[in-house]
């Protein structure tokens, strides 16, 4: 097992290596005065391209503006981002709490619903509620989550003024925030941790519409797959034994077709988890909450070639860890699975 | 539903709290803010910033462009021919930080714009009145510490004084640029910036100043102090220690929101008090008329833009045969006057204005704003008249082109609708005069489009320039002078008009430049080396609750674009 563990490790500064090199060598094909559009926002700075282009040394070889960039990685400085108007670094620690924190509450119940839904389905194979959930699943399935997003917002806050809109917090609590010491970095939780349950609430009420989005438009996918696997589980010969022996309906759905169907949902989960950490770049955009997606959608438009490395490099660590956890859990949940 | 119900009154109760509170200013707009530091703020999202947590010598009064008035001085007197400026500094003002602003900040600001002067910094233009050159030491070896210390020193009065190698009448204006504010000097030094000494002044040359220490912890003696800025806001607090009148409003928060509708949607609720639009069309469609809503409209434009007719182009990529044979241009294709006159009377001035600017422009007599000092109304028009147009294709090059006709291939740049209709526009007319003329138009990203024109390698470009400073020589001399900025895009010289544009920023005499940028029109209206965009007519839109916000105070120069005024200024109801 710990062989294992650390044999994936150990591909993360092989799939972070070769990743720097393909994109650094991709911006190459730009000319360095895109390069440079980054630097400019005004006509007049435009009349400073070329010294702005001197200055970053943009017309250097390929290995001399890859060394300068790997140099300075190694010593723990991944540059400053123009997206952010802040180092990188800072940037990841700052966005990156309030993605895991988007995270979590999108993740949890997407899964629940789809494993739930999934097997309503199944169960009711052709019956109304399975009729009814096939048309849902679709609806959510080709809804794009822009439209959802902006939808939602625009019932639940612009009409119905149930839910605030975007951004993370209400003003006042934006102000009060300054009086919150941080701890994790997840906003609920530290203000929870400093007593400030109020915030913690607003904090948690503008995360709704955005985690609805993502449920609406990421959950289709999974209960379709969770509604087909059940069905081949219910047909095998092991459920029909099981059935044979006299157990329980209710004990052979649970325990032996479906914890059987789950296999695949571990997997699809660890892609949902991968790409819910990657940052929901729509999604984060359209509310305005300030996680690692609304940055790298701004990052990508405006040329910020550090701001897309960083970004890269965290996602070879989210990808290759959150792989290697998924790994272990089918050993958790299929025990014919071994890791030596 | 019960349950239901009980949530929907709880969300419902905790929401409606958060409507913009009477003491807090709220805004929305799309991108974040790049800098705080004065010392190399170009930009408008980062100078609506800083003219508000700095302050300068001096500022525009009200709405007009040519009067100024001290902010942070209190009188001014021109000495030595108008080569010498000596300042009183404002007693009593203090920093963010508590210092007492001395003569002192004011010498180390300036000679940190000298020192710094990097490329992404407006320093080039007070560099060029003070130090008689627009580079920075590095670029230029004749700068040295010597020649910086001395053109800005503090007297023994604890006066502020100015010396320039030549006289400069856009200095005051330069001056009144956010760029030029006083910085906290012992605040800066303290937390890594410039010592402000001649030891370390070689390693802060050319230096980008758009991450440092100083943007990061700002100090100045403005009226809203800077309280914290990260992935969600900005938020600024009125400063207690301020010299002035207090704000009324109390709070500034700047929310980041990338998407349109949902700045919309906060907008017209009343969570957000300003916000930024999409776009004239958009925003009569979605804002105006609205409840809750204050629109206003008529604003006069600052920027002034043109199709540049290349008389040098370097690009035979562009040139298609390169010869005047019906299947390409020559090089020098826009030399002949008569071509560009011709190109002038074919353009179509009040189609652009009901298609583009929804009938809500204004056609100018020069590249200059009308608003601007300098500028003369009475300097002659082209219209659209293809009889004219015609007339004058048939006299150039001898006959030749109207007879063989031509292929002219035109970028425009990309995602640039009212470029790209005015293009069409042209295109269209030009080719209805003559069946041998052809006009091609293609879209070019804007950063290649940049580095191609400054080569001389477009043929034909629609582009424009903003002010820096409120003087008639930055767009004149930009547009006109074959020393100015965008002569490689138009390679159009007249030795008489260079003459007049010399002159003119050589002189302090009003009267006298007045009449030599007049003289410029009439001849650039002769030689037409430009087709004039006509310009567009500003409006912005506000809630209801904001007073102070309006069009007789809104001062095109102000950064914070939605009031052109500075936040100080406002207040709610």
């Amino acid at each position: 097992m710990l062989n294992f563990i650390v044999k994936r490790l150990i591909q993360i500064p092989v799939v972070m290596l070769v990743l720097s090199l393909m994109i650094v060598g991709l911006t190459q094909l730009l000319t360095p005065e895109q390069r440079a559009a980054p630097y400019i926002r005004s006509e007049q700075q435009a009349a400073r391209l070329e010294q702005i282009i001197e200055q970053r040394g943009l017309r250097d070889p390929f290995p001399v503006q890859y060394g300068r960039w790997l140099n300075s990685t190694l010593h723990g400085d991944l540059g400053y981002s123009k997206a952010s108007n802040q180092d990188v670094i800072a940037t990841i620690k700052e966005r990156l709490p309030r993605t895991i924190e988007l995270t979590i509450l999108t993740a949890i119940p997407i899964l629940l619903i789809s494993v739930w839904l999934g097997t309503l389905s199944a169960l009711h194979k052709d019956k109304f509620i399975d009729q009814f959930l096939r048309v849902l699943v679709v609806l959510g399935y080709s809804l794009p989550s822009f439209v959802v997003g902006i939808l939602l917002l625009a019932v639940f806050y612009a009409y119905l003024g149930w839910l605030p809109g975007s951004g993370q917090l209400n003003v006042v609590n934006t102000f009060a925030l300054g009086d919150v010491r941080t701890y994790t970095g997840l906003l609920t939780v530290d203000a929870a941790l400093n007593g400030r349950w109020d915030i913690a609430w607003d904090a948690l009420q503008h995360m709704i519409l955005p985690a609805l989005t993502l449920v609406i438009v990421l959950s289709a996918n999974i209960i379709k797959v969770m509604r087909n696997n059940m069905l081949e589980a219910l047909t095998s010969d092991y459920v029909r034994t099981a059935r044979a022996k006299g157990l329980a309906p209710g004990v052979v759905n649970r325990k032996h077709a479906r914890r059987n169907a789950l296999l695949s949902i571990v997997t699809l989960g660890g892609f949902l988890i991968i790409g819910l950490l990657g940052g929901s770049l729509i999604t984060e955009t359209i509310f305005a909450f300030p996680g690692v997606g609304q940055w790298v959608v701004d990052a990508a438009r405006g040329v910020d070639l550090a701001a897309v490395l960083g970004f890269a490099m965290l996602t070879a660590v989210i990808v290759v860890v959150v792989s290697t956890v998924v790994d272990i859990l089918y050993g958790v949940i299929d025990p014919r699975v071994r890791f030596d | 539903m019960k349950k239901v119900a009980a949530l929907a009154t709880l969300l419902a109760l905790t929401t409606a709290l958060a409507v913009a509170p009477k003491d807090t200013l709220v805004i929305q707009e799309s991108a974040d803010i790049p800098t705080m530091d004065p010392g190399v703020t170009y930009d408008t999202a980062s100078g609506a910033i800083t003219e508000n947590l700095y302050e300068t010598l001096l500022t525009y009064s009200g709405a007009s462009l040519t009067k100024l008035e001290p902010l942070l001085a209190t009188k001014w007197t021109i000495s030595n021919g108008g080569k010498t400026y000596t300042f009183d500094l404002r007693k009593g003002v203090k920093f963010h930080s508590g210092n007492a602003m001395t003569c002192a900040d004011a010498e180390y600001s300036f000679e940190r714009n000298l020192v710094t002067n990097s490329a992404e910094s407006g320093n080039w233009f007070i560099s060029e009145s003070l130090l008689g050159t627009g580079a920075n030491a590095n670029d230029d070896k004749t700068i040295t510490w010597a020649r910086i210390d001395k053109a800005v020193e503090c007297n023994n009065a604890g006066q502020l004084v100015f010396t320039l190698p030549a006289v400069d009448p856009a200095f005051l204006a330069k001056l009144a640029y956010t760029g030029q504010s006083v910085v906290d000097s012992k605040h800066a030094a303290k937390i890594g910036e410039w010592s402000g000494k001649e030891a370390d002044w070689k390693a802060w040359v050319g230096k980008d100043l758009t991450n440092s220490n100083l943007s990061k912890q700002p100090s100045g003696t403005g009226a809203y102090k800077f309280v914290r800025k990260d992935a969600n806001a900005f938020l600024a607090t009125a400063f207690d220690g301020y010299w002035g009148k207090k704000p009324a409003i109390k709070n500034i928060v700047i929310q980041k929101v990338s998407e349109l509708a949902a700045r919309q949607q906060a907008f017209l609720k009343g969570d957000a008090d300003l916000i930024e639009g999409g776009g004239r069309a958009v925003d009569e469609e979605q804002i105006k008329g609205k409840p809750g809503v204050v629109w206003q409209d008529g604003f006069p434009s600052t920027s002034a833009t043109a199709f540049f007719m290349n008389e040098n182009i370097k690009a035979t990529g562009l040139l298609g045969s390169g010869k005047l044979d019906g299947k390409g241009i020559p090089a020098n294709f826009f030399k002949d006057a008569n071509i560009r006159r011709g190109f002038s009377y074919a353009f179509n001035y009040d189609q652009y204005i009901q298609d583009v600017q929804k009938g809500k422009g204004k056609q100018r007599t020069m590249l200059l704003p009308d608003t601007f000092p300098g500028y003369d109304a009475k300097v002659n028009t082209y219209t659209f008249d293809a009889a004219k147009a015609k007339q004058f294709f048939q006299r150039a090059w001898g006959g030749q082109a109207w007879k063989n006709g031509f292929v002219l291939t035109a970028n425009y740049r990309a995602g640039s609708v009212p470029a790209q209709t005015a293009m069409e526009i042209l295109k269209k007319n030009i080719e209805a005069l003559n069946p041998k003329f052809r006009v091609n138009i293609q879209a070019k990203q804007w950063s290649e489009m940049l580095a191609s024109s400054k080569k001389g390698e477009e043929a034909m470009i629609v582009i424009g320039w903003a002010p820096d400073y409120a003087d008639p020589d930055n767009f004149m001399y930009t547009f006109y002078s074959s020393n100015g900025y965008y002569f490689p895009r138009s390679n159009w010289k007249d030795t008489q008009v260079d003459k007049w544009l010399e002159q003119a920023r050589n002189t302090v005499n009003t009267a006298e430049r007045n009449r030599l940028y007049s003289l410029v029109g009439k001849k650039a209206y002769e030689q037409a080396p430009y087709i004039l965009m006509p310009a567009p007519v500003g409006y912005s839109f506000m809630r209801d609750s904001l007073v102070g916000a309006e069009q007789k105070n809104f001062n095109p120069m102000i950064s914070f674009s939605y009031t052109g005024t500075y936040w100080k200024e406002l207040s709610k109801k």
